[in-house]
């Protein structure tokens, strides 16, 4: 992976404070484009996406959405082929339809990163609403919506103040260890080594 | 007092949400719940404040209009408390001006 993208990952943040300048047509199919390349369970690729950049149909999908605090210029509604889903075995609540929704979320956020547009995640919204809105069939379930517009200055703080948790205060390293508390306790050796140590 | 009545835009602007929200409620983490009704309020205080007195449309502007729109309580369980019952009795004593609840009763 290049620095360049990891620094994108780094970078990004929701976005939700939006302007009302539109999103132009290509940078919204670059950003449909990238979502093909996320990883997907067994590339069986049950996702479909609508877009929407009309501004009625906006307002009418933000009043369905609470979770939606920005005005976006655009969205890209992900939902789950759930009849195709049951053709291939999963049942309509398996997990790992939701993994497959979350990468290519995931991939949408930060292809509108590199964009220098601004997004953010939404699951809180009444699918039932939002699919008749959108006139999807009962196959297609909206499951996460990916707001798109211009980052506004005034942009609410983030939703919780807490540190931002380091890698190790995460991780274990080779077994879960209940005994190493806190931060950095399962730290790798910087050797590389596979031994187990504790920070001090 | 001025008789304000949402646009029907408005009223249902607010009515999808709170019906909605009913419905994600379910789903998401309970302490959503405060977060949904507070930003219901903001938005009905959005459609009011044009139409209102002075010293209602400064309790919008000033008083309910700053609460954070994402705060939750997990973040700071006391503040955040705090923060609601300064609301709330800031609200309070304006319906106490405006009702003219210290005249009392005839």
């Amino acid at each position: 992976m290049s620095d360049d993208a990891l620094e994108l990952i780094r970078t990004r943040r929701v976005v939700r404070a939006m302007t009302s300048e539109p999103v132009p047509r290509d940078q919204l199919e670059q950003i449909l484009e990238a979502a093909t390349h996320a990883p997907n369970a067994g590339n069986r690729r049950l996702q479909r996406f609508i877009v929407v950049d009309r501004a009625s149909t906006l307002r009418v999908l933000r009043m369905l959405s609470p979770g939606m605090l920005q005005h976006p210029a655009a969205a890209i509604i992900i939902c789950s082929d759930v009849v195709k889903a049951v053709e291939y075995g999963f049942a309509p609540s398996s997990g790992g339809l939701y993994v497959d929704v979350g990468t290519a979320g995931q991939t949408m956020l930060l292809a509108a990163h590199a964009l220098r547009l601004g997004s953010g995640p939404v699951t809180s919204f009444s699918k039932a609403a939002v699919g008749a809105a959108l006139n999807l069939p009962r196959s297609l379930r909206p499951e996460m919506i990916i707001c798109l517009g211009h980052p506004d200055r005034n942009e609410p703080p983030p939703m919780t103040r807490r540190r931002r948790r380091s890698w190790q205060d995460v991780t274990y390293w080779g077994r879960f260890e209940p005994d190493q508390g806190q931060a950095g306790h399962a730290a790798r050796p910087a050797d590389g080594s596979e031994s187990f140590r504790s920070s001090p | 007092m001025q008789v304000m009545v949402l646009t029907e835009e408005e009223g249902l602007e607010l009515l999808a949400y709170l019906v909605t929200a009913a419905r994600t409620q379910l789903d998401e983490a309970a302490e959503y719940g405060p977060l949904r009704l507070l930003t219901a309020a903001q938005r009905l205080g959005t459609f009011m404040a044009p139409r209102s007195s002075q010293a209602t449309r400064a309790l919008i502007e000033d008083s309910i209009q700053p609460m954070p729109e994402t705060a939750t309580r997990s973040a700071d369980p006391d503040g955040y408390v705090a923060a609601l019952d300064a609301v709330c009795r800031g609200l309070a004593e304006h319906l106490v001006g405006v009702f003219d609840v210290d005249r009392g009763d005839p």
